[in-house]
């Protein structure tokens, strides 16, 4: 989904300007997008506690510093808006909520947060992603321990229209080149589905739980995997994480760079505006990886563990959402490039993961 | 801020020390005078009021209404206390479990005691007061506030005691009841009773299930549709016995039992997925007692096993929890005159737990021995000081003692006023779930420690017929080592010891009552403030000092009518609870909310017996609310209630 979000983000960034300039040169205010939440914004998800829904979304305005939250809620007569919100994706001015234990994606107008669907019968859903103004596709766990699935939505309708099977945990997905990458929480390989034909054509084994994914400037997709961490599984057993680089024209893995401890978790993954540095956590700190360096830098840019990790396309600051307790509200703390602390606002229970617009 | 704070735990040692020493001083006088005096004739401790009161001088006890009781016989002890106290109940909708927060604190701060021994289940130390039935009980008590050295583990808070009923007029009786309600609901309850010179006896049974189908607007879909709840139903069934045999002038024998059944769908919140969770509860509690009073006072003990088995299930959990709780409980009490009774104790329990969750047998034994003592220098003047000290391998708690005193103190004719007040100590061991459960069972948990002082003015009017009992009560509480369950970093939960809590507030109630001809009328009024919050955090970021914990309305207030005229009776019920936040920080609510309940009866004498038809309408108003976030609870319903009883 960061990669997702990153491309999106440039496409919006580029979209706004563009607009802004259009505005200051002919105050064509019909150009513009209209509605509280579609200036410089920046929305929060937030997971909210398991069972409670209290999922909600943050609204930021990184012009003027003000946050908005619980936007659904507000904008839609106090409705609630589900139970753990896995991820938020945007395309085309509608945001989409994935509500991995509501069963559903909550569907939302992006600039006024009014409600617009729903899209029902999932499956613990997880990650979404639009191939185009017909098509997308949502990630399904389904069961914790089997095969999970990847609907395929027709957005026109909002409905699944067809299911492919994939490995345990389908977690995020990325659309490129014609191609839909699904990385596995738990499974050893990436799934690659045909746009086409909506059916798996390849999969590229890469090292256990690739869980998150972006792709950088030279057309590679990167990998991050968790290694195996079951705690039901001696310690002594668990294995490394890794980040994998993929190249995308021949689907095969061009690089592993490998953890140092087997123990120590890793997840969450982020890419800068120019599409050369890697974010991503790693033993409760969160490390920077050029793209062309080939060992792994061990010295982390910001000493803080965190629940999610995102850059703004447009600043190069980059966002992270203070560890949860579950219980009260959390944090979004903004960091510069050099790792330094720039300010932080409160957001609602959770805060997993950004969309620049 | 942070030296006032451990100069508060410094001192509250002090106090908790010089307490100690106080009772032993004390016992030392008492074992001496007791060598003189036992040629006096000694007299039942009841002579000092409610046994529940004897020894808790100057706290706030206050009893259920029995015609209450009577005419929500189906209901649970949720719902009574709802109703009818100032406590505040967290109902996981209208199936789900519903746990009980007094004075701020939560449900594990709650000891629930039956007859006298605490039946809190052992994983959780705590009770889902949605399982206990009204049905069979005797009498409901509620003691407000800290009762540790008394009461034993879990009771900082405050603690419910349950007794069987006590069987009055020679005989046999017999009762039938039905009863049929909105949303599927059916209650069928029978009871005989048999008593004689010698013999006491008494069973009763009783069944229900409730569909719960009722209609809500879910929020949590897409334009909040009017939707009928769905999996929610309850089934619940369950026995009483008791037996009360006097073997002689001066001993008896007893054996009670009870047994509860609950079988039900737990209702999801409004926007969470349809998970199928059920959950089946079975408790089995049976108990002996012996009791023998002789020249140095009265003895009693009490044996009890109980069975707790708990099956959780839903799309991807699947998780038993079986106990068998042995407690051995036995008490001496002597009694000298008017004037003092001391009773001293020592109460065994054993947990053999076989929980999925453990990854085996575990077992745990507990100790725990007390001193109770009450004097009253002069009638108008009574003091008790209690002290208990509890014994669990690697993680005793430090000693809880309990000083109070009630002084009437102005004596006008009809008016009455006294002076009441306490200082107590309290204290909850970790449970099993907390040390055992795996991943994330702590076996370094520290047990809660509690301290509390309030002090109260209580005033009381009887003129002819008419009485009027009012009481105004303000408390301070201090419970360190509060044990939350929080993310490990791991992937899984753990308890730790998380924070300091400070609770204080303001209770105030009032009952009046009179007789005009054959008109019966009585109306009660209840009312707390609690302002409850963080002062010390001792664990990273989770600090929100100095803000209300959420699920602690600020303000509740009841009324209550129970009122009589020839063969009619009438109740009439109103609770309100303001906002209660719902997170650390305050940031999200829930609105406050007023019920009204209504029950109109009327007795028709049949032969020997009569019948009674009531007739009542709960949640008059349709108000939606809800007690725990999301969670639809049911609008107005209505319940038609035939009782024959046979004397």
């Amino acid at each position: 989904m960061k990669r997702f979000t990153s491309f999106r983000s440039i496409f919006m960034t580029t979209a706004l300007a563009a607009g802004t300039l259009a505005l200051s040169s002919c105050e064509d205010k019909a150009s513009r997008p209209k509605g509280t939440y579609a200036e410089n914004a920046v929305l929060i998800s937030n997971e909210g506690a398991f069972t409670a829904s209290n999922a909600s979304v943050s609204y930021y305005n990184r012009n003027n510093g003000t946050v908005e939250n619980n936007i659904f809620s507000k904008e839609n007569d106090r409705q609630v808006l589900g139970d753990v919100l896995q991820s938020i994706a945007v395309y085309n001015d509608r945001a989409y909520m994935v509500m991995n234990n509501s069963q559903k994606v909550v569907v939302a107008n992006a600039n006024t947060f009014k409600a617009e669907g729903e899209i029902s019968g999932l499956e613990m859903p997880r990650y979404f992603a639009a191939l185009d103004n017909q098509k997308a596709y949502v990630t399904e766990w389904v069961s914790f321990d089997n095969n999970g699935r990847v609907a395929v939505i027709d957005l026109n309708t909002l409905t699944v229209t067809k299911t492919i099977e994939v490995g345990v945990n389908p977690e995020q997905l990325i659309i490129a080149g014609g191609k839909v990458y699904v990385g596995h929480a738990n499974g050893d390989f990436i799934s690659v589905i045909n746009t086409s034909s909506d059916a798996v054509e390849t999969t590229i084994p890469v090292t256990h739980g690739p869980s998150y994914l972006v792709v950088d400037r030279d057309n590679n997709l990167w990998a991050l995997s968790s290694g195996m961490k079951d705690w039901r599984v001696d310690k002594s057993q668990h294995t490394a994480g890794a980040l994998a680089k993929i190249n995308l024209s021949s689907n095969t893995v061009t690089n592993t760079l490998t953890f140092a401890s087997n123990t120590a978790s890793s997840g969450r993954l982020a890419i800068n505006s120019s599409k050369d540095k890697l974010l991503y956590s790693y033993n409760g700190k969160i490390h920077q990886q050029d793209i062309s360096t080939n060992t792994l830098n061990s010295t982390p840019l910001i000493n803080r563990s965190s629940n999610s990790i995102g850059v703004d396309p447009a600043s190069n600051y980059i966002y992270i959402g203070t560890a949860p307790n579950y219980s009260s509200d959390d944090w979004v703390v903004r960091y510069n490039t050099t790792g330094a602390v720039v300010d932080s606002f409160r957001v609602g229970i959770a805060p997993n993961g950004f969309v620049f617009r | 801020m942070l030296r006032d704070l451990s100069g508060c735990i410094v001192e509250q040692f002090t106090i908790r020390g010089v307490l100690f020493l106080m009772v032993f001083c004390c016992l030392a006088v008492i074992a001496r005078a007791q060598q003189d005096t036992s040629i006096y004739q000694l007299k039942a401790v009841e002579v000092f009021g409610k046994p529940a009161e004897v020894f808790a001088a100057g706290s706030r006890v206050s009893t259920l209404d029995s015609s209450y009781l009577r005419t929500y016989a189906s209901g649970t002890l949720a719902e009574a206390l709802q109703t009818r106290t100032p406590l505040y109940l967290k109902t996981y909708g209208a199936s789900g479990i519903s746990s009980v927060s007094f004075r701020g604190t939560s449900a594990s701060h709650t000891a629930v005691l039956w007859n006298g021994l605490n039946i809190a289940m052992p994983s959780l130390g705590q009770n889902d007061f949605a399982t206990l039935p009204l049905s069979g009980i005797g009498s409901v008590a509620v003691q407000h506030g800290a009762a540790g050295a008394h009461y034993g583990n879990g009771a900082i808070g405050g603690a419910v005691l349950l007794q069987s009923p006590e069987q009055a007029g020679k005989g046999i009786g017999a009762e039938l009841q039905q009863e049929v309600g909105s949303f599927g609901r059916y209650f069928s309850n029978a009871a005989v009773r048999y008593s004689s010179n010698k013999l006491t006896v008494g069973a009763s049974g009783y069944w229900q299930e409730a569909q719960n189908n009722f209609t809500y607007h879910d929020l949590g879909r897409f334009g909040a549709p009017e939707t009928r709840q769905e999996h929610a139903r309850v089934q619940q069934k369950g026995l009483t016995q008791d037996l009360k045999w006097k073997l002689a002038p001066r001993s008896y024998l007893a054996f009670r039992s009870w047994y509860t059944y609950t079988h039900r769908q737990l209702q999801p919140a409004m926007g969470a997925a349809a998970n199928k969770a059920e959950q089946l509860d079975k408790n089995l509690r049976l108990m002996a007692e012996f009791g023998y009073t002789s020249r140095i006072g009265e003895t009693t003990v009490k044996a009890a096993y109980f069975s707790d088995f708990l099956h959780y299930t839903d799309v991807s959990n699947n998780s038993v929890t079986d106990i068998n709780t042995y407690q051995l409980q036995a008490e001496q009490t002597y009694t000298y005159g008017q004037s003092w009774s001391l009773r001293g104790g020592l109460s065994l329990q054993h947990f053999a737990a076989d929980v999925q969750g453990y990854g085996g047998q575990v077992s745990e034994d507990r100790a725990a021995a007390f001193l109770l003592f009450r004097y009253d220098p002069t009638p108008r003047l009574a003091l008790s000081l209690n002290l208990r000290q509890a014994f669990i391998k690697g993680y005793n708690p430090v000693p809880t003692p309990t000083l109070g005193a009630n002084w009437q103190f102005m004596n006008l004719g009809e008016h009455q006023f006294y002076l009441k007040g306490n200082v107590s100590g309290s204290y909850r061991v970790p449970t099993l779930n907390e040390r055992f459960w795996r991943p994330g069972g702590n076996p370094l948990l520290k047990p809660e420690e509690g301290w509390q002082a309030e002090s109260g003015l209580r005033h009381t009017y009887s003129k002819g017929n008419f009485t009027l009992e009012s009481e105004a009560t303000g408390f301070y509480m201090l419970v360190d080592n509060w044990v939350l369950w929080a993310e490990s970093g791991f992937g899984y939960w753990t308890p730790l010891n998380l924070h300091k809590v400070r609770s204080q507030g303001l209770e105030l109630s009032s009952r009046a009552t009179t007789v005009v001809g054959e008109f019966r009328p009585g109306l009660s009024f209840g009312y707390a403030l609690t302002s409850t919050q963080q002062i010390k955090s001792y664990e990273g970021s989770a600090a929100e000092l100095n803000r209300q914990l959420p699920y602690v309305p600020l303000h509740k207030v009841t009324f209550s009518t129970d009122a009589a005229w020839r063969l009619w009776t009438f109740t009439g019920n109103l609770l309100y609870n303001s906002e209660r936040f719902t997170n650390n920080n305050n940031s999200s609510s829930m609105p406050g909310f007023a019920l009204l309940g209504l029950a109109l009866g009327r007795q028709f004498n049949l032969g020997p017996g009569s019948l009674h038809c009531t007739l009542r309408a709960d949640n008059v108003t349709n108000t939606e609310y809800q007690t725990m976030v999301n969670r639809a609870m049911p609008p107005r319903a209505y319940t038609l209630n035939l009782r024959f009883i046979i004397p």
